[in-house]
């Protein structure tokens, strides 16, 4: 059977495929990074609070507090991007979700489960004590099985030729263990998380630094060096990355191609960069540099994608619907602008209600 | 035709749509009715500057949190995940057609989570005013969620103009779209009293106690009405061949129907039982038994809406078996098989006629019915025929009002009659 005539007809699209490209990169890369610090956090707390069950650092207190609230936001951030794939990929994704549909449903359950359990090790941290570590350890494990679910599944939407094992297995249970890039793909996530949460930590107590907070220096040490260790297994999880994708693939990456080449070389070195600016502890410097590089990984990336469905599909084949909805975007776009001046008007009204109270935002 | 089914065979039937929708619908409108019983009653608290009344709310605000937050909006998610896994199809053309009302609804979700996070952790720190007005936003955010999800869901049942114009606002605000926002507008602040009871009860003061479930009550009972009128208004907006499959011509429909007549009164009364004078010991269980109830009430009115749309999945558009009404002729001349993208035997011989009569069932049976489960079995309902009386029925199967036409050619209507005979009913 030819995987290519598994692929379902694509639905004609509202409005050019490029406004939807643009949405999907943006909000995807802030759904990115809000679930690296989500896991990065957990991780870290995790590892800290586990160091000393008994009296756990201020630092594990700290992160139990806004480990929920993260956890609400990342999901959130995850609803557009996801939407913005279906609408040019959906074609991909929903045979991939079938596929594996037990595990793609179950994400629903984990999440639910790992969410209250964020909320009951805050809630109950002190009550918890030394089972605290256990609570906290449930949440963060069922996030990063969460992250192997939709590492599985965007994997099993560009390979159309393993697709064909459905007629042997229906049930939704397949997984794509198999395939090289894998697990290099979702370490490369997971390590990710440990850099940016362990960046946020440290940009976090450089504000407070500011607020004369005396603990600040010694948690942005401790959050720089997260970040740099990470991003040296990065690079090393990268390049193995880049050598077990498939050549046709890869070769792009590697002089077939002048733009994916010289996105991949500006990736590699930036990360070098940073490498550079993290064992410096500069912690602004980083943090602008690492928006960028994160900005071209989610390019590459993209472009990885585009070149697995290459021999199946492109995007510019999406047909443009005759009735178009032009002034639906527009309608998006002002929702989008005044919705985010009022939530940054929110923000800043609690924000000034603990600032009164020399208070830190939980 | 154009994905592949999900064998769940036990699960099937809707069963895990059935499950996941009713308790989001339950909990996603007290997201709704709850914000604005959160500031009003807080406003109460400084009216009657009562110290205790806003300690209540900010309890209440975090049993809200913790409901509508986590539970409420993950399995909102988790509707969006189930419909593309049950019916891609279908779950593509909403995508597609009313990708910024999802859109534009995401921001109105992040709305929500930022302001009701904050109205929760500056409870009390925050001045009055700015508080409540972080509530205020909170609520607003929230109900026009409802408007934009509303639009979506009413389109699938009564999608009016869009199906001849495809424009989208035709179908965004398509005839059943306003009398459903009332219907639901109302039913949200019912269900904030609803919740209300569950945690006023616990409140230790005799007399706030019983001030406050009284509160409750009213919030129960003043928009009854007003429920009941908007869910009249919604009826008998619904085209007549949509009203006569509810009413007329489903028998499954009438157990629904008498649920929704019979537990209307019921929650009524249940709110003024609770209204009146009885010992914490006795409105502490009878407000969750309230709640129970509550979510039989709503989980039979959204039966009926779902089953209102028999036989297709978007009215008019597209089948509960993911065909289009255009497409049965074609297909029927070239067949299910050949046109389907997702079978293995795309020709029927007599070697192969079980397993392409397995596929034929998969493709055109298994998106409503089960196969031993709770849900449409497909077991019993067959049970009674015999084989040429099941290629009969299936040959006619479209002179049931919720079924949809079987697409398929001669053959292929046979080859799924000796599925359903030999395998399913087991007369080998």
């Amino acid at each position: 059977m030819n995987p290519a005539d598994l692929v379902p007809v694509a639905d004609m699209i509202p409005v050019p495929w490029g406004w939807f490209q643009f949405f999907l990169i943006l909000t995807f890369m802030l759904h990115l990074l809000l679930m690296n610090v989500m896991v990065g956090g957990g991780i870290i707390a995790l590892f800290n609070h586990l160091r000393n069950p008994a009296q756990p650092s201020p630092l594990v207190r700290d992160l139990s507090r806004k480990f929920p609230t993260t956890i609400a936001i990342a999901v959130n951030f995850g609803v557009a991007p996801l939407l913005f794939l279906q609408v040019l990929y959906g074609h991909f994704m929903y045979v991939s979700s079938v596929l594996m549909a037990v595990y793609w449903l179950s994400v629903v359950g984990m999440l639910i489960v790992a969410y209250y359990s964020a909320y009951f090790y805050n809630m109950r941290f002190d009550a918890l004590a030394e089972d605290a570590p256990k609570v906290l350890g449930l949440s963060v494990v069922l996030l990063m099985m969460i992250g192997f679910v939709f590492s599985n599944n965007m994997t099993l939407m560009l390979n159309p030729q393993k697709w064909t094992a459905y007629f042997d297995h229906a049930g939704g249970t397949m997984l794509n263990l198999c395939d090289p890039t894998l697990f290099p793909r979702y370490l490369h996530f997971m390590t990710a998380s440990l850099a940016i949460g362990g960046l946020a930590i440290a940009l976090l107590n450089l504000y407070r630094k500011k607020k004369g907070d005396p603990d600040a220096d010694r948690l942005i040490k401790q959050g720089m060096s997260w970040f740099s260790f990470a991003t040296a297994g990065q690079i090393v999880l990268g390049i193995i990355f880049l050598t077990v994708l498939p050549s046709e693939v890869r070769t792009l990456f590697l002089g077939g191609s002048v733009w994916h080449t010289s996105l991949l070389i500006f990736g590699i070195s930036g990360a070098v960069l940073l490498l550079f600016f993290g064992f410096k502890k500069m912690v602004l410097s980083t943090t602008v540099l690492t928006g960028l590089i994160v900005l071209v990984m989610v390019l590459i990336r993209d472009l990885v994608r585009r070149a697995y469905l290459a021999p199946y599909f492109s995007t510019s084949d999406l047909q443009v619907a005759s009735v178009t909805q032009y002034l639906l975007l527009l309608l998006f776009v002002v929702v989008l602008l005044l919705g985010f001046g009022v939530m940054f008007y929110v923000l800043k009204l609690g924000h000034e209600a603990f600032c009164q109270e020399g208070e830190v935002r939980p | 035709m154009n994905y592949p089914g999900w064998e769940l065979s036990f699960a099937g039937g809707g069963l895990l749509i059935a499950m996941i929708a009713i308790v989001h619908v339950y909990v996603s409108h007290f997201a709704i009715g709850g914000g604005l019983f959160l500031v009003l009653t807080e406003m109460k608290g400084h009216r009657e500057n009562s110290a205790a009344i806003l300690d209540y709310v900010k309890k209440h605000t975090k049993f809200f949190l913790l409901l509508t937050m986590v539970f409420g909006a993950m399995t909102g998610v988790g509707i969006w995940f189930t419909i593309s896994l049950l019916n891609p199809g279908a779950t593509s053309t909403l995508i597609h057609n009313f990708v910024f009302a999802w859109a534009i609804e995401w921001v109105f979700f992040l709305g929500e989570i930022v302001s009701l996070l904050v109205y929760y952790y500056t409870f009390g720190r925050m001045e009055k005013n700015k508080h409540l007005l972080v509530g205020w936003i909170y609520f607003i955010f929230a109900w026009l969620s409802l408007f934009a999800i509303n639009g979506i869901i009413c389109f699938m049942l009564t999608p009016g103009a869009w199906l001849e114009t495809g424009n989208f606002w035709d179908g965004f605000f398509n005839p059943s779209f306003w009398p459903a926002l009332f219907y639901r507008t109302f039913l949200a602040l019912m269900l904030a009293g609803l919740y209300g009871f569950v945690t006023s009860t616990r409140i230790k003061d005799h007399e706030l106690r019983e001030s406050m479930v009284r509160y409750c009550a009213l919030w129960l009972l003043a928009p009854f009405f007003f429920f009941l009128a908007s869910a009249n208004w919604y009826i008998n907006v619904l085209p007549e061949h949509v009203r006569e499959v509810i009413f007329v011509r489903s028998p499954e429909m009438v157990r629904y129907i008498k649920t929704f007549a019979l537990v209307s009164p019921v929650i009524f009364f249940g709110g003024l039982v609770m209204a009146i004078g009885l010992p914490a010991r006795v409105k502490k269980p009878l407000a969750y038994l309230l709640l129970l109830i509550g979510l039989v009430y709503m989980g039979s009115f959204e039966f009926i809406r779902e089953g209102g749309r028999k036989p297709f999945v978007i009215y008019g558009h597209t089948y509960s078996n993911n065909v289009s009404p255009l497409k049965v002729e074609q297909i029927r001349e070239t067949g299910i098989l050949s046109s389907a993208k997702w079978v293995k035997n795309k020709v029927i011989t007599d070697e192969n006629r079980l397993e392409a009569g397995r596929e034929l069932f998969n493709l055109t049976c298994l998106p409503c019915h089960s196969v031993g489960g709770p849900i449409n079995d497909i077991v019993p309902l067959t049970a009674m025929f015999k084989e040429r009386a099941l290629e009969f029925k299936i040959k006619r199967l479209d002179k049931s009002p919720y079924m949809p036409p079987f697409a398929g050619t001669e053959q292929e209507g046979k080859a799924l009659a000796a599925y359903i005979f030999q395998e399913l009913q087991g007369n080998k």
